[in-house]
């Protein structure tokens, strides 16, 4: 029996229009790229295939501060908003990408705000005065940012921005995730998708496009420092391990060698004011020698000072040195060795230090990859990305609207069960649940094919992997979902999970790596070519799946109880051992067509009837001893519930994420 | 031979339907795709492209419908009828491949 199932509402139907005009409409070139940094933000922009470009302000700069002033309607953001800091503390807010998705017990480090949680996960900062009080999200503050962000982008695209990529993290979890894409929402943007910050760093260089590949992204902000692993794996970016330091950036290098100015000054007790000077000296300072190796610096009041690069990388070695200790174990827990890499990408402005580079080519054993202004790097990676998910023909890029073939699962039998159907729209996501065939079965191969045809040996292979642990159960009783997930960027997901005990496992796959346009046509034509053929192989596998486990069950039946002759008289035994006998033979022949196989099972459940029926009874009989209708009642509901949970396993479409 | 029916009245009303939308001369494309929400459903469009080499074309009073031969193992002898009801007006598939229908009418299998 073929047990597809149609949906069918006994509806009337109307005639749609074709699929490929109901698509989504992108608009390309119009994608921008989002670094959303806790202390500064960027967008960039690279329509058409363009190299990408940060968007600067008159003064020339690229970096808006991540900073937003609640006092005034709308609110200010970026250099205007930091000016009134010093004035407001309380209604100017920065870094509130630390608070983001968290909630009032995660927050656990310093910070000067006065924070609320009425309902539980939802993080309020207070942000009035006392005589008007008022309350925001960090959502909401990043959202001020990323309007800003967007209105900069139009004002230079001359027409409404079709949609963004913001960048987060590697380390962000779902909460955090969702937290910025809301804040995206609330911009009025369009979130293509989020997209790792180390990640964007290698789109920028192009490092995806070798295919394959292993990288380490260093990533030292102001106030912060990242490692990443990545593994790119046929086209595919997989993040392998973080590590860094919440706490150390290039601000720990100007309090350093501020520390030391003032005490070759002989200030011994320095004021707020000379600290807030020697800072800001220090910093000027540091970028002056990067490109010199001496310079004079001169603090207010005090006579100037020479200070030479050796000093300074004195001062800095022993921050830079707990940075490769995070890098280091980041390889560890990689399972990674640093000749192993294939590169390095140096991210965040405080990379341009000489010392650091030399420091971070001692540990990884290679240059660093550092072409790219590391302040811009991540912006870069997101505005390529957003050009892509715009719409925008690029070089080497393929970005699909549609499924180009449909993605599935073999299941027994080697029969494809299609899970998400060729042509539907992306991002899309299906599940779907399967059960075990047999009760000593404990693991579940889960092979994810792609094509038309219905035997998974016709189909193309993209990923194969192993769900261990399923609880041993009668067959039909484990419950497996198996999700489907392709995002708009055509990465697939697809998670396996057993629903009693929870266990997991999942792999991410590239449908279209290396698969050409010409290859898709000749896939389809070739499944339209095999419609016959694949049509009664699919019949014969299905058939052979249903004979194999009515010939398993009764095998199982026999060995229990085949002994007790009122079960199974000899005369009655010798029959149901021909018709297995039969069974085995119609199986035997590997090219055997869907009818004989199923006259065998036909046959084979007709001659077992009776046996069944005693089994079933003294089954019955003994579960009945001493038991009340009620208890026998709800037996009964629970067996037709049971019969329910086993009969329905059909591909259900999930809600997509975005609107 | 596989074959599809379409009524005169469907017809009628698909040629209007053509008419109205300004592509006269296009098909109507009838399918089985595989997904929605419970499994296979049916796919019922407008067809601007001429139709390809392998699909069946069923011609009624002057209205091309095409079925990729895949689609047509399940739905062959299928009959496409227009209905006008109390639950509106609509193309109705009698489609004889379908076994039994669930209690609520949902879903149906071959």
């Amino acid at each position: 029996m073929t047990s597809v199932s149609i949906h069918d509402t006994g509806a009337l139907f109307q005639i749609a229009e074709p699929t490929d005009q109901r698509r989504a409409q992108r608009r390309p070139g119009r994608g921008i790229g989002i670094d959303l940094g806790t202390t500064n933000s960027l967008v960039a922009l690279a329509p058409h295939g363009a190299a990408p470009r940060v968007l600067r302000d008159s003064s020339g700069s690229g970096l808006v501060p991540s900073v937003v002033a609640y006092t005034a309607d709308p609110p200010l953001v970026g250099r205007a908003a930091q000016a009134l800091q010093a004035e407001h503390p309380a209604q100017v807010v920065s870094s509130v990408k630390r608070l983001m998705g968290r909630g009032l017990a995660d927050i656990t480090f310093a910070h000067p705000y006065h924070l609320s949680e009425e309902t539980p996960g939802l993080l309020r900062l207070d942000i009035g005065s006392a005589d008007a009080p008022r309350r925001v999200t960090p959502t909401e503050v990043s959202a001020a940012i990323l309007r800003e962000l967007k209105l900069r982008a139009e004002a230079e695209l001359g027409e409404p921005c079709d949609g963004a990529v913001i960048t987060v993290p590697a380390y962000f979890d779902d909460a955090q995730r969702q937290a910025t894409r809301d804040a995206g929402r609330i911009a009025g943007l369009q979130v293509y998708r989020l997209l790792a910050e180390p990640t964007a760093a290698a789109l920028a260089y192009g490092l995806d496009r070798g295919g394959e590949g292993l990288f380490a992204v260093y990533d030292l902000g102001g106030g912060t420092f990242d490692v990443s692993i990545l593994r790119l794996h046929k086209g595919v970016f997989q993040v392998l391990a973080t590590g860094g330091d919440s706490a150390l950036g290039g601000d720990d290098f100007d309090r350093a060698l501020a520390a030391h100015l003032l005490k070759k000054s002989g200030v011994a007790e320095p004021s707020r004011h000379q600290l807030d000077g020697a800072r800001l000296a220090a910093r000027a300072a540091k970028e002056r020698l990067t490109e010199e190796t001496v310079t004079r610096v001169t603090l207010a009041g005090l006579p100037e000072l020479e200070l030479t690069r050796g000093e300074f990388e004195a001062l800095i070695e022993p921050l830079a040195q707990r940075t490769l200790r995070a890098c280091r174990q980041a390889l560890k827990d990689a399972g990674l060795r640093a000749p192993e890499l294939d590169g390095v990408v140096l991210v965040g402005g405080s990379t341009r230090v000489p010392k650091v580079r030399e420091l971070v080519a001692e540990a990884f054993k290679r240059p660093p990859l550092a072409d790219i202004d590391p302040d811009e790097v991540v912006a870069w990676g997101a505005a390529i990305q957003a050009d892509i998910l715009s719409g925008s023909a690029r070089e080497g890029v393929t970005l699909l609207d549609v499924v180009p073939l449909s993605l599935g699962l073999e299941t027994m039998g080697g029969i494809v069960e299609k899970i998400i159907p060729r042509n539907a729209t992306i991002p899309i996501a299906a599940r779907q649940v399967f059960t075990n065939y047999a009760e000593h079965q404990t693991g579940m191969v889960i092979h994810v094919v792609q094509g038309e045809r219905e035997l998974a040996r016709d189909c193309r292979s993209l990923a194969r992997f192993d769900l261990k642990g399923i609880p041993r159960l009668p067959p039909s009783m484990a419950r497996v979902e198996v999700t489907f997930q392709l995002d708009a960027d055509a990465l697939l997901t697809v998670s396996a999970r057993e629903l009693m005990t929870g266990v997991r496992q999942s792999v991410e796959v590239k449908p279209t790596y290396g698969l050409s346009e010409e290859e898709v046509d000749r896939l389809v034509m070739d499944s339209l070519d095999h419609a016959g053929d694949d049509y009664a192989r699919r019949n014969a596998a299905e058939a052979r799946v249903e004979l194999g486990r009515v010939v398993l069950a009764l095998r199982t039946a026999l060995a229990e109880v085949g002994h007790l002759r009122e079960l199974l008289p000899d005369d009655e035994r010798a029959r149901l051992e021909a018709a297995l006998a039969a069974a085995d033979a119609a199986m035997a022949d590997p090219d055997a067509l869907a009818d004989p196989l199923n006259r065998a099972r036909t046959a084979l459940e007709k001659v077992s009837e009776p046996f069944a029926r005693r089994r079933m009874e003294r089954a019955l009989n003994a579960g009945m001893a001493g038991k009340s209708l009620h208890d026998i009642e709800r037996a009964l509901a629970d067996d037709e519930a049971l019969h329910e949970k086993r009969a329905g396993h059909t591909p259900e479409l999930l809600e997509p994420e975005e609107p | 031979m596989p074959s599809l029916t379409v009524t005169s009245r469907a017809a009628k009303v698909m040629r209007d339907q053509l008419a109205r939308r300004g592509t006269p001369q296009a098909c109507i494309r009838l399918g089985i795709r595989g997904g929605g929400c419970t499994g296979y459903s049916y796919l019922f469009e407008f067809e601007d492209k001429p139709p390809r080499a392998n699909d069946l074309v069923v011609e009624q009073d002057g209205v091309k419908v095409v079925v990729d031969p895949k689609s047509l193992f399940y739905l062959d002898g299928t009959e496409v009828d227009f209905e006008t009801g109390i639950r509106g007006h609509g193309f109705k598939f009698k489609n004889p491949n379908t076994k039994d229908a669930c209690g609520c009418g949902e879903s149906i299998s071959f």
